[in-house]
């Protein structure tokens, strides 16, 4: 799976910053990812780390204070972070769009569902026409298994449960077949019976739709079941990349080795579970070598002091650490 | 440095013990810091002490005998302040003095609704049921209906006197109290130290006083302060009108009324009492919008 | 749309336990005048046989009970009682009221209209340009627009526009047009600097929901974000407040009836007051509480329109 082509997303060195006054706070660190066709990529990390910010720097939804401040984000040769907020909108929705955390508070409460659906089709399709309007809702509302959508359409996102408020944010996300879905962890939120439905419905959908998706999520076992390939952030940067396989056999990274190590496997008989020490840094406090340097135990002195760079330690298999950066080519990552 | 000390660390046991204490120590620290608490806080201050020490400033009497007066409708002068009124009395003592009125009427009438209030409401939040649907629906019916036009009504049945602008504007005012407690006491009841509570034999005055209300002092002390301005609005309003205060007593309502017709050729009569009014209300808005924002932004939205 | 009926079909049911409550409040209101019940209801020339009329008229040796329920049959009738000021004996209070209603509905109607269409707009620009030198300045405005009592306000307006700039009339009782301007202005100003706050703080509330971001990230016009979905969501915290509102402006005509001697239910009641007309006093009342038991109601039910969350309530 090395390549495929040209990729349709491509980051680079991308950093995203909130002046607050207290100080800035550094969200992402200079982000190097590349998305290809027909894949799905799962970003892992804990609460913080930069996943969500992420997916909003793409479609320029950073919330104010927050600002990119430096790098580039090409999809399909454009320039994202250049566009007017116009051009930006048409990108939205169409060509890359979102599935936010918890479908409750997603959906605007006073709208019925074929309304919002209608909307975005409208908007992004030109179809204006009632019948056909109509018809296309109730296509997309089939497409993502939601039983009797007649009825749907006419209800309102408090009237419908969990499970299926999501399926409808699917189908709006999916509506206008977009080339790229960011999925900010899409079962979080949902009952454990659920979230397997979800996620089998997402991932059919988008093989059969030939988008790409960028999957959000903390949970190794989600990433594990969906995504070709899996991210892991922490503190802002990416520390690894490799598919999926090649993850769970030989992770690299001191913390991806850690993530693994700290799932218990069924079975096996523990008397604690293994935890990575340590706590998160202070995004507001600049550290000039390695962010895990504090929780690592396999740190050097050269992890304070300089920033490790992103290496193809294996093909296809990029890591971000001291360990690795003395062989390896240092590579153009993703 | 030895008091400092000790005060600071009584400051962090306070906080850290939740309950009364704590809200009080979050106003001392944060509201100092907001603008708004510090100069609603002034206002009010410099209020109370003009209206404590009016009895032994150096003014003129404000309501002398018949031949005492000095000329009517004196322009502000040296002698006085803020001009004379149209019986010749002196305005500035007069709304000094007025200050004495307004604030004792506002703060006893307060001082009662939030006892009707908190009682009522506590009670039907707790106990639920029929005794709750009682009591909620008579707090709704009190709550829609002005509290202007109820105060108007009592005050006019009852009489003019002060007493009875005081029990007037409590009858009128309690059921914002009463809401207030009662959704408090009605999302304490589910929870369960509340029942191990009871399953240890505590009477049920005991749960409502030290469980349910020490969480309660933050809005009531925000609604409260809007309620004093609020009080003193309406007890302005019905001097104005003729069915607050007893003539003889200086009210600031009661002048603007008396001044009205003599507004053109003598507008400091009204004007100055007006003035004052209004920064008196303005102080009292202040300090409860301020003291909102200090201790729970989340209650932005409780308008009245 | 089922839904909304049966909304309004149980407001309807749950109003009439509180107009009785209303009623029952209105009729312990006599019971409250300082010595005997019966003094209240004779003119001021009466004779000790015209008391003792009046308390075989309206029972007042029979129990409460009987007396209420007495009560609440002239009040079904539409017998409010008689005037018993000195120039209008006898003259049913009903009539009288019915007579002023209309000039303060009138008055009501145009503060209501000023109020909301000076509030509203405000808020939404306060709220969309947050700690501006504008937002700033409305805040300051409304901060001391609210806090200035009616009676107050309408003085310094009448001071202004009618004695120094003379362009309106002093008095409503000229009639026209003009003379409604100054308290209706009034009552909508006052009115307005809390439709300001409450429509700002609402919008601020509604632009940091997830739902705003999920409608940018669809791709749509920030227009159609602000105007058509935030807006129609930050309406309704401002719209539950009208019942409210209608209450403030009861309570506020009463006022601004006075300062301008505009001949509506408030100088009424004023004026009877004054005269010690308790039947009138009564009469007012009880009408002004229906009024704003039903305004409630129809604000209540309008909110039910806006908002399919509250149908099920």
């Amino acid at each position: 799976m090395t390549d495929m082509g040209s990729p349709i997303l491509e980051i680079k060195g991308l950093r995203t910053q909130f002046l607050l006054q207290e100080g800035t706070l550094t969200a992402l660190d200079g982000i190097d990812l590349k998305i290809f066709e027909n894949e799905s990529v799962g970003i892992v990390g804990e609460t913080g780390c930069g996943k969500s910010m992420t997916a909003f720097s793409i479609l320029r939804l950073v919330p104010p204070p927050g600002k990119i401040t430096a790098g580039s984000i090409r999809y399909k040769g454009l320039e994202l972070t250049k566009l007017t907020e116009d051009q930006m909108r048409g990108i939205r929705g169409k060509d890359i769009s979102m599935i936010f955390q918890d479908p409750s508070t997603s959906l605007d409460p006073v709208f019925t569902i074929g309304s919002q659906l209608a909307e975005v089709i409208s908007l992004h399709q030109s179809t204006y026409e009632e019948e056909a309007l109509r018809k296309k809702v109730l296509d997309v509302l089939k497409l993502v298994k939601i039983a009797a959508p007649e009825n749907v359409i006419k209800q309102y996102p408090h009237e419908l449960s969990g499970g299926m408020k999501q399926r409808v944010m699917i189908a709006l996300a999916l509506s206008c077949n977009p080339s790229l879905l960011i999925a900010d962890e899409p079962t979080t939120a949902l009952d454990v019976t659920i979230q397997a439905q979800i996620l089998n419905l997402l991932k059919d959908l988008v093989r059969s739709t030939g988008s790409s998706m960028m999957l959000i999520t903390h949970n190794l076992g989600v990433v594990a079941e969906t995504c070709d390939r899996i991210c892991i952030m922490y503190a802002g940067r990416i520390v690894e990349i490799a598919a999926t396989m090649d993850l769970f056999e030989t992770p690299m990274h001191p913390y991806a080795k850690g993530l693994l190590k700290a799932f218990p496997i069924l079975g096996e008989h523990k008397d604690e579970l293994n935890v990575i020490r340590g706590t998160v840094p202070n995004l507001m406090k600049p550290f000039p070598g390695c962010p895990f340097v504090d929780r690592c135990d396999a740190s050097m002195d050269r992890c304070r002091t300089t920033p490790p760079t992103m290496v193809e330690a294996r093909p296809g298999h990029f890591v971000s650490c001291h360990l690795y950066s003395g062989g390896g080519v240092p590579s153009d990552a993703g | 440095m030895r008091p400092r000390r000790g005060l600071n660390n009584l400051l962090i046991s306070w906080k850290a013990s939740g309950g009364f204490k704590q809200t009080v120590v979050e106003i001392l620290e944060r509201g100092r810091r907001n603008g708004m608490v510090v100069v609603g806080f002034s206002i009010i201050a410099t209020m109370i002490a003009l209206a404590l020490l009016a009895p032994i400033l150096p003014m003129a009497d404000p309501t002398p005998a018949q031949g005492d007066v000095d000329e009517p409708l004196l322009p502000p002068s040296t002698r006085h302040w803020f001009g004379t009124d149209n019986l010749g009395q002196d305005v500035f003592s007069r709304v000094i003095w007025g200050t004495r009125v307004s604030l004792a009427v506002a703060s006893m009438a307060i001082c009662f609704s939030l006892i009707i209030g908190v009682v009522l409401g506590l009670t039907a939040g707790y106990f639920g049921g029929a005794v709750d649907y009682i009591i909620a629906g008579t707090i709704d019916l009190f709550w829609t209906f002005p509290a202007f036009l109820l105060a108007l009504a009592f005050a006019a049945a009852l009489g003019a006197s002060l007493l009875n602008v005081i029990l007037a504007i409590s009858i009128s005012y309690w059921a914002g109290f009463g809401r207030l407690m009662r959704g408090q006491a009605l999302s304490v009841r589910e929870r369960q130290f509340i029942e191990a509570s009871r399953a240890l034999g505590a009477k049920h005055s005991r749960i409502m006083f030290t469980h349910v209300m020490p969480n309660c002092l933050a809005p009531l002390i925000v609604w409260a302060s809007i309620g004093v301005a609020d009080a003193i609005t309406i007890e302005s309003s019905l001097s104005f009108l003729g069915a607050g205060t007893p003539i003889t007593t200086p009210s600031w309502g009661k002048m603007l009324s008396l001044g009205m017709p003599f507004i053109t050729e003598a507008p400091w009569v009204t004007t100055f009492p007006g003035i004052v009014l209004l920064i008196t209300i303005l102080g009292f808005n202040l300090l409860g919008d301020g003291l909102r924002d200090v201790l729970d932004p989340r209650m932005k939205g409780m308008r009245r | 749309m089922a839904d909304l009926i049966s909304y309004v079909i149980r407001k309807l049911l749950l109003a009439i336990p509180v107009i009785f409550l209303a009623t029952f409040i209105v009729f312990l209101m006599l019971y409250l005048t300082p010595g005997d019940p019966a003094l209240a209801l004779v003119p001021p020339r009466h004779t000790p046989q015209d008391v003792e009329d009046v308390r075989e008229e309206y029972g007042f040796n029979d129990p409460i009970y009987v007396q209420y329920a007495s009560f609440l049959w002239r009040l079904l009738h539409g017998d409010l009682g008689s005037s018993v000021s000195a120039a209008t004996t006898g003259l049913p209070v009903s009539t009288m009221i019915m007579q002023r209603l209309p000039k303060t509905l009138e008055l009501m109607a145009i503060g209501l209209t000023i109020s909301y269409s000076m509030g509203i707009p405000l808020g939404i620009y306060s709220a969309l340009r947050q700690n501006s030198l504008g937002d700033r300045s409305i805040m300051v405005f409304t901060l001391i627009t609210y806090a200035m009592p009616s009676f107050w306000l309408g003085i310094l307006l009448m001071l202004l526009f009618a004695v120094y700039l003379q362009w309106l009339p002093i008095s409503g009782t000229i009639g026209g047009l003009s003379s409604i301007i100054l308290p209706a202005m009034t009552l909508g100003l006052g009115n307005a600097a809390l439709t300001t706050r409450m429509m700002r703080s609402s919008m601020l509330e509604v632009a940091r929901q997830d739902y705003v971001t999920q409608l940018r990230s669809r791709g749509l016009p920030e227009r159609e974000v602000i105007y058509k979905h935030a807006l129609k969501n930050a309406m309704l915290p401002v719209i539950t407040v009208i019942g409210l509102d209608i209450g403030w402006f009861v309570g506020g005509a009463v006022v601004v009836e006075t300062v301008f001697s505009w001949p509506g239910i408030g100088m009424l009641i004023v004026d009877s007051i004054t005269k010690d007309d308790f039947p009138m006093v009564q009469g007012c009342i009880m009408v002004l509480a229906v009024f704003v038991i039903l305004g409630n109601l129809a604000a209540d039910i309008l909110y039910a329109f806006v908002d399919p969350r509250v149908r099920l309530g």
